[in-house]
């Protein structure tokens, strides 16, 4: 026993024995077995599963990798097999819906920002991202995306670091849920932490894979307007008098359309009625200065949206020698997206290589480089930059997408559908609200690039048979350059506006390593160790004043005016972490682990900088007991339990008062306070957290399951908190408030059948969290019971408050009658909002989410698909709020109850009868006017009805993935001899939303990673849901 | 380890002191921004006293106050954009140990002068306000004081700081935007402010108001020149708001034509400032509807000289003051010839407008043409149609135009002319002209309990509820 080998991924291996020698196979999770060489030149072995002991390897805190029967908390591991099956270019995207717990929000934007939080939201203002830790270096998942990017308000989602991992390179991932899990991570893992482990070469072994792919997108028109078809342009006017303009355009005086009215409350179609369009003033287009029939849309919006492309290409080399391994893996990625003019490229190395200097000294290193290069990212939010704000909010139902488009391709100059004046010439007209949507995507187009550089060198020495010494050193770096652009044309001035950012963080861990059996039956292993974080980050933003003097030239030197200083930022922090872990087994029965960490942090005040936090938890593996091990269809069960503390250090200068400076008028210079009052008494804040686990399987491990309970307080929660004005300030930094999460996680699987050539598993993952905001902050008549997150368009806002989930959404509400319990109608039949806009109008969380995911195996054939599920959670529309406002939605039109247009006058019979009572308790009797779009609307914005009437349920079941893989029988790949594997995929991603109750969205959509996809509950602009189909081919050599 | 690491939470791109007179500057310009606003989400005061109306959005001169921030940015702008600044550039004065008593003095009263303004503003907007309890980042929850208790503590403060503006030290002087530290004017502008806050309690406390109005008199702005006006330059973000939100150099939007409510009555008196207020459409003045569509081709649109980028922002005038004064002779506040304020009201405000037009013919005529204006009978003080206040509260509405806030006080408080708020077509029934601005919809989560303490206080917090000095 004093020979060893090991097997390259395929198994095979090779070593010289004598015959008569021993050779003892072994595999982690499997049964070892021993055979006797003889004369034979191939012995193949296979190996029994050994589920018995069920001691597969996770990777834990600060890469520990520990059996499953040891761990004393909830640690959730797929492979890189489910994560890459449907080939999402997004590694966050693909872990949507397969662990249980971890709330994935993807949105629909090309390269978007996705949301990743891990039980709950526990931070009421900071950064709610799960930790995203890659071999050992820390990659945050936050976002620089402007603050009215974040609210809403417009902006260009740019994507965070974490979505430029590159999936080929995953071995596994391991989500790290709780605090006594992250505990070792320091104040970073309060959030939990998403633990990347990449593949690694193995010794003697050398082994090529080529994956080739391509999916077409295309929006799922379920989750996109559908429009009224009866009225065009125009807000009605009083009465029909003004439904038209009067004019001559080219072929006599004729009636011309509402061209600067952004809304269809106009004149009823008539196909038989010649009227000037926009169109009409274009000089180049073939109807110019001619009247065309009054008829809706052939083509609506829904036409604007082009099929995306996705090709994937990767390469990626594992191999090794006698004392080294090695990596190498390089993919390009390229998305169109279903914008025009949208595309995002990828290119993802990565490198790593270990050398055993000597047998005691190994030596390590890995790096990975990203370079992505966007060009025309989605706008976001209420922003003409999103096509969004015009189609769903904003828009005329006769004009026709495609003749936009034609009108702009022809000179490429903004031949918009919203002219500013109706009876101007072309040249001395402009858009007044809304762009051609094409002019808009092609000239005002934003480009960026992120180079993200992320590795480590490290050295494990083994200093005696039960203690190593590990350091390592590990750098993280990225570079981000933004660039947006508004040409001359555009209904804003033009203007050029760049961004430049540099971050990059050092992270030095020297770690002693223990594993000592102390008696026979007790084991002992533990850590000791220190972290040094130094990070800086050094922005620069700038952008031209009050226009542009030539056309087309995007510097900041081509300015109209002066422009105003740059807005510079310089951000250090430095952060000194001690800590050491101690875990002891007993006999594969009970362990125990105890860890503790102290932190030093420099964005708190000297004397409030230092905190302590430790954690304990034990488990007891029950199926070995004696008593229980004979048990055959006991598997394996265990029961955990744990207790946990993390503190975390404030916001980079949240401690020190500084002013502002804006641009002084002549030389006459201005400085400012700050929005934010900051606060020196700052002490940490502190997450505290228990959770009991128990963990079985059964009948040789074809069915078991994964159950835990938590339940953590985040308390002195550090805040920038709004505060009135009256204050003299918009915000302040206090360190208070408790917000609770509890929850049940539930993860199981069963193999239904197992047959020669056939298998079925089910997986299943369930999480329920439930989250309360326990305080604010002050006592007694000054205590603060809500605190305003963001307050949004459309007069509704998301809060914490006190005894209320986190994030709930307040504004009117339905005024209800005292009597009957009935909603209570005004005297113009629109519904009575209550006077106050604090009422609590909606809860965004949900009530649970959950996956099922499928596989079926048919000797090579394989098929899995993923169902995704969210129950629950609040969502309001602001693009309902105007939209069905401004007249686009098939409810403003139509017939009401007595079968009469419900845009005719009520006189006449029209207008729209809502279910309730009148202030009297009596029923409604009183149609809403629905014939204009300024007041006597019955729907949307301009009645000013209850924002509660716009709150929508945003629960779904998502078909999220598909994929049906056929691999090759071996007897053909043999044959060609180059290739060890082919396998063929087919593949889908959110091809179906089998339910949903948001009629045209996508109830996921939302605006990105940033603060208020930390509280959800708002759409604004929202893109509509993307299905994605496609193959892709693996060659291994 | 971090201990070596001090300077890592430092900000090294913005500094943790400055010059008072730098936060004293930004105050005068937040201060200019917010009441010179014609942005629908700060101040619809123009829409309100039917100097303007809008084209297609008709929220706004509908009085729906409660579908953009509105209320919120009038009061930010004023608590963080103003009074916060002040309130720094005090402190910071206060602190400095190497200057002396004196100069402490006279900076601090141009302080004062420009906070009391800015808190009658709120006072006179709002109602019941934050102010004792105020300007405390400590207390989130500061509780409103009473509107009337408020004033008189303002008036107190006005009246303490008058003497200081004549103090010997060093004012603000580059940064002081309104004088460039001419005191002779500042003290001329402290009084005309101290006449214009007194009168506006002339009907709910006639005896403090006399006494303040007499004390006031004698030392007002005597000319134009004196005129308090925020100097705003070509170049934004020094730009006049207007500019901003209505020159095509800088909006592509036309949400605004003049209303027919003040254009019809200046085109009857053939009123000289129309070239100055409005553009002509086929070579007449054309009001659109107030509250209803109009297209705004069809109609004036606000003129080409008040969206010019550096088009100053007046604070307070002489034209304004010469109508006070004739409104105090009339009550008896002081002694004099009412007729004569007003004429000289009506001069200067024609006057100014003239003087600004571009073609220097027309400019040199201002006096002239006041004249022959106040020649008519329907424009002599004698012969106008009404009582003073009728008189003086239409003349004043007319010279205040593009002054929305002060010609919606004044308006409040004269009670003249009669306006009528958009009715009839598809208008929703029973609409009222405010009179009063609700708090802003965030106090209700920011600041809950006082607010609703406040709204109680002075009657509900509607659009409707008259101030305690709006007694007709």
């Amino acid at each position: 026993t004093t020979r060893g080998t090991t097997t390259d991924t395929d198994g095979k291996y090779s070593i010289s024995a004598a015959s008569g020698t021993t050779l003892v196979f072994s595999f982690i999770g499997f049964q070892s077995q021993e055979v006797v060489v003889g004369s034979q030149s191939v012995i193949n072995v296979s190996l029994k599963n050994d589920v018995s002991q069920l001691q597969e390897v996770v990777v834990t805190a600060l890469g520990q990798e520990r059996k499953r029967n040891e761990l004393v908390y909830a640690a959730q591991q797929i492979n890189n097999e489910q994560i890459v099956q449907a080939r999402n270019p997004n590694v966050m995207n693909s872990l949507a819906g397969k662990i249980a717990g971890l709330d994935i929000k993807t949105n629909n934007n090309l390269g978007g920002s996705t949301s990743a939080v891990i039980r709950g939201y526990k931070s009421i203002t900071g950064n709610n991202q799960a930790l995203w830790v890659i071999d050992g270096v820390p990659v945050t998942n936050a976002n620089n995306n402007s603050s009215d990017q974040q609210t809403g308000r417009s902006g260009t989602d740019y994507g965070n670091a974490a979505s430029d991992i590159n999936p080929d390179n995953i071995a596994s991932v391991n989500v790290l849920k709780g605090a006594a899990a992250t505990a070792l991570y320091g104040s970073r893992a309060a959030n939990g932490v998403i633990l990347v482990t990449t593949k690694q070469g193995r010794k003697n072994s050398f082994d090529v894979t080529v994956n080739s792919g391509v999916t077409w997108g295309k929006i799922d028109k379920s989750t996109y307007v559908k429009y009224q078809k009866e009225y065009g342009a125009g807000y009605g006017g009083d009465g029909s008098a003004n439904k038209f303009y009067r004019g001559n355009l080219g072929s006599g005086e004729g009636d011309i359309a509402i061209f600067d009215a952004d809304a269809s409350y106009g004149a009823k179609f008539d196909p038989n009625r010649m009227v000037y369009q926009w169109d009409a003033l274009d000089p180049s287009s073939p109807t110019y200065g001619q009247m065309t029939p009054w008829v809706a849309a052939k083509n609506g919006p829904d036409a604007f949206f082009q099929t995306a492309v996705t090709s994937n290409q990767s390469v990626s080399i594992l191999g090794g020698g006698e004392n080294t391994t090695f990596k190498a893996g390089f993919t390009r990625s390229d998305e169109k997206g279903v914008l025009p003019n949208s595309k995002l490229g990828k290119n993802l190395f990565n490198f790593s290589a270990s050398f055993d200097l000597t047998k005691k000294l190994t030596i390590s290193a890995n790096a990975n480089y990203s370079q992505v290069k966007g060009v025309g990212r989605y706008g976001t939010g209420y922003d003409g930059k999103n096509p969004n704000q015009q189609f769903r909010q904003w828009f005329q139902t006769n004009v026709d997408i495609l003749e936009q488009k034609a009108a702009y391709f022809r000179n490429r100059q903004d031949v918009t559908w919203n002219w500013g004046d109706p009876r101007a010439p072309f040249d001395q007209n402009g858009p007044i609200y809304s762009e051609n949507p094409y002019f808009s995507r092609y000239e005002n187009f934003s480009n960026d690039s992120r180079d993200n550089f992320f590795g480590y060198a490290a050295a494990v020495y083994k200093i005696a048979p039960w203690v190593d010494l590990t350091t390592r050193f590990a750098y993280n770096g990225t570079q981000d350059m933004q660039e947006e652009r508004i040409a001359f044309g555009s209904a804003d001035p033009a203007q050029y506006k760049r961004f430049n950012r540099g971050f990059n963080e050092t992270n030095l861990d020297v770690i002693f390593n223990f594993r000592k059996a102390i008696t026979k039956d007790i084991n002992f292993s533990g850590l000791a160790g220190g972290s040094m974080r130094r990070s800086t980050e050094n922005s620069i933003r700038a952008q031209t004043n009050g226009g542009m003097v030539v056309p087309g030239l995007y510097s900041l030197s081509n300015s109209a005016n002066p422009i105003e200083a740059p807005v510079e930022t310089y951000r250090r922090i430095g952060v000194d972490g001690l800590y050491a872990q101690a875990s002891f087994g007993y006999k594969d029965l009970v362990n125990l682990d105890l860890t503790a960490r102290q932190d030093k942090s420099t964005t708190l005040s000297k004397d409030n900088n230092t905190y302590f936090y430790p954690a304990i938890g034990a488990n007891f593996n029950i199926s070995n007991l004696n008593a229980l091990k004979s048990l055959g269809w006991l598997t394996m069960a265990k029961l955990s339990a744990n207790y946990a503390e993390v503190g975390n250090d404030a916001p980079w200068g949240s401690t020190i008062d500084v002013y502002d400076k804006p641009t002084g008028i002549g030389n006459v210079p201005y400085f400012t306070l700050r929005n934010t009052k900051n606060n020196p008494d700052l002490k940490p804040e502190r997450t505290k957290s228990y959770e009991f686990g128990l963990e079985s399987a059964f009948l040789n491990d074809r069915v078991g399951f994964n159950f835990t309970y938590y339940r953590s307080s985040t308390l002195d929660q550090i805040l920038p908190v709004s505060i009135t004005a009256a204050t003299g300030y918009a915000f302040r930094y206090v360190n208070s408030g408790e917000v609770q999460n509890k929850g049940i996680e539930i993860s199981a699987y069963v193999t239904p059948i197992r047959v020669q050539d056939f298998s079925w598993t089910v997986n299943v993952n369930f999480a329920r969290n439930r989250n309360k905001v326990i305080s604010l902050y002050g006592e007694g008549e000054t205590e603060v019971t809500n605190v305003t997150i963001a307050s949004l368009q459309g007069g509704v806002s998301i809060n914490a408050a006190k005894g209320q989930p986190f994030g709930i959404i307040r504004g009117t509400n339905f005024v209800y009658h005292e009597g009957t319990g009935q909603k209570v109608v005004k005297a113009n039949g629109i519904y009575a909002a209550t006077s106050s806009s604090a009422e609590i109008i909606g809860n965004p969380n949900p009530d649970w989410i959950g996956g099922v995911s499928n596989t079926l195996k048919y000797k090579t054939l394989s098929l899995s698909f993923l169902l995704d599920i969210r129950h629950g959670g609040d969502v309001w529309s602001l693009d309902q709020w105007y939209g069905e406002g401004t007249g686009l939605y098939p409810i403003t039109a139509g017939l009401n109850e007595l079968g009469n247009p419900k845009r005719s006058p009520v006189s006449e019979g029209g207008g729209v009868l809502f279910p309730g009572v009148q202030a009297d308790g009596s029923p409604n009797t009183v149609r809403a006017a629905n014939v204009d779009g300024n007041g006597a609307t019955a729907y949307g914005y301009p009645g000013n009805p209850p924002r509660a009437m716009y709150i929508y349920d945003a629960s779904y079941v998502k078909l999220r993935e598909v994929a049906l893989t056929y691999a090759l029988p071996q007897a053909i790949v043999s044959k060609l001899r180059a290739f060890k594997q082919i396998d063929v995929s087919l593949i889908g991603r959110n091809l179906w939303i089998l339910h949903k109750n948001m009629e045209f969205q996508d109830p996921e959509e939302g605006l990105g990673s940033g603060l208020l996809n930390g509280a959800g509950g708002y759409q604004s602009g929202a893109y509509p849901a993307v299905r994605n189909y496609g193959f892709n081919v693996k060659f291994r050599f | 380890c971090v201990d070596s690491l001090d300077e890592y939470n430092v900000d090294t791109k913005r500094p943790s002191t400055a010059p008072p007179v730098t936060l004293f500057s930004n105050a005068l310009k937040g201060l200019a921004d917010t009441l010179t606003s014609p942005n629908v989400n700060v101040n619809n005061y123009r829409l309100y006293v039917q100097h303007w109306t809008t084209t297609t959005y008709l929220d706004e001169p509908r009085y729906n106050v409660t579908a953009r921030i509105i209320p919120e940015s009038f009061w930010r702008g004023l608590y963080k954009g103003v009074i916060s600044d002040l309130n720094e550039s005090r402190r910071l004065v206060n602190a400095d140990e190497f200057i002396s008593q004196e100069t402490k003095d006279v900076q601090l009263a141009q302080i004062e002068v420009v906070e009391v303004l800015t808190w009658a503003a709120l006072v006179n907007t709002f109602g019941n306000i934050p102010y004792s309890e105020s300007m405390n980042p400590e207390n989130p929850l500061p509780k409103y004081d009473d509107a009337k208790t408020v004033y008189d503590a303002i008036l107190a403060r006005l009246d303490a700081a008058l003497p200081k503006l004549q103090s010997k030290g060093t004012p603000f002087s580059d940064g002081d935007l309104l004088y460039k530290g001419n005191m002779a004017q500042w003290v001329k502008f402290g009084n005309s402010l101290k006449l214009k806050l007194a009168m506006i309690i002339a009907d709910s406390d006639p005896a403090k108001a006399k006494t303040m109005v007499a004390e006031a008199a004698p030392n007002v702005f005597t000319s134009n020149a004196d005129n308090a006006a925020f100097p705003y330059i070509s170049t934004p973000p020094n730009y006049n708001v207007i500019a901003q939100n209505l020159n095509p150099l800088y909006t592509s939007r036309q949400d605004f034509v003049a209303s027919e409510t003040i254009v019809n009555p200046m085109n009857e008196l053939n009123d000289p400032r129309r070239a100055q207020f409005f553009t002509p459409v086929g070579g007449k003045y054309v009001g659109g509807k107030y509250g209803m569509l109009n297209t705004y081709a069809d109609f004036s649109h606000v003129s080409d000289l008040i969206i010019e980028p550096d088009f100053e922002g007046l604070l307070l005038d002489y034209s304004e003051v010469e109508f006070l004064l004739a409104e105090a002779v009339e009550r008896g506040f002081i002694a004099g010839n009412a007729a004569n304020h007003y004429n000289k009201a009506v001069t200067a405000s024609i006057v100014y407008w003239t003087s600004q037009d571009p073609d220097t013919e027309v400019a040199s005529q201002g006096s002239a043409r006041a004249a022959a204006y106040l020649a008519q009978p329907k424009v002599a003080y004698a012969t106008a149609k009404g009582n003073w206040k009728e008189k003086i509260g239409f003349q004043k509405w007319l010279a205040l135009y593009n002054r929305g806030w002060e010609s919606w006080v004044e308006w409040r408080r004269l009670d003249f002319p009669k306006l009528s708020p958009p009715s009839g077509g598809n208008v929703p029934a029973g609409l009222a002209i405010p009179v009063r601005m609700i708090y802003p919809i965030v106090e209700q989560t920011l600041n809950g309990s006082n607010r609703a303490a406040a709204a109680d206080a002075i009657g509900g917090d509607e659009l409707t509820t008259k101030l305690w000095w709006d007694k007709f």
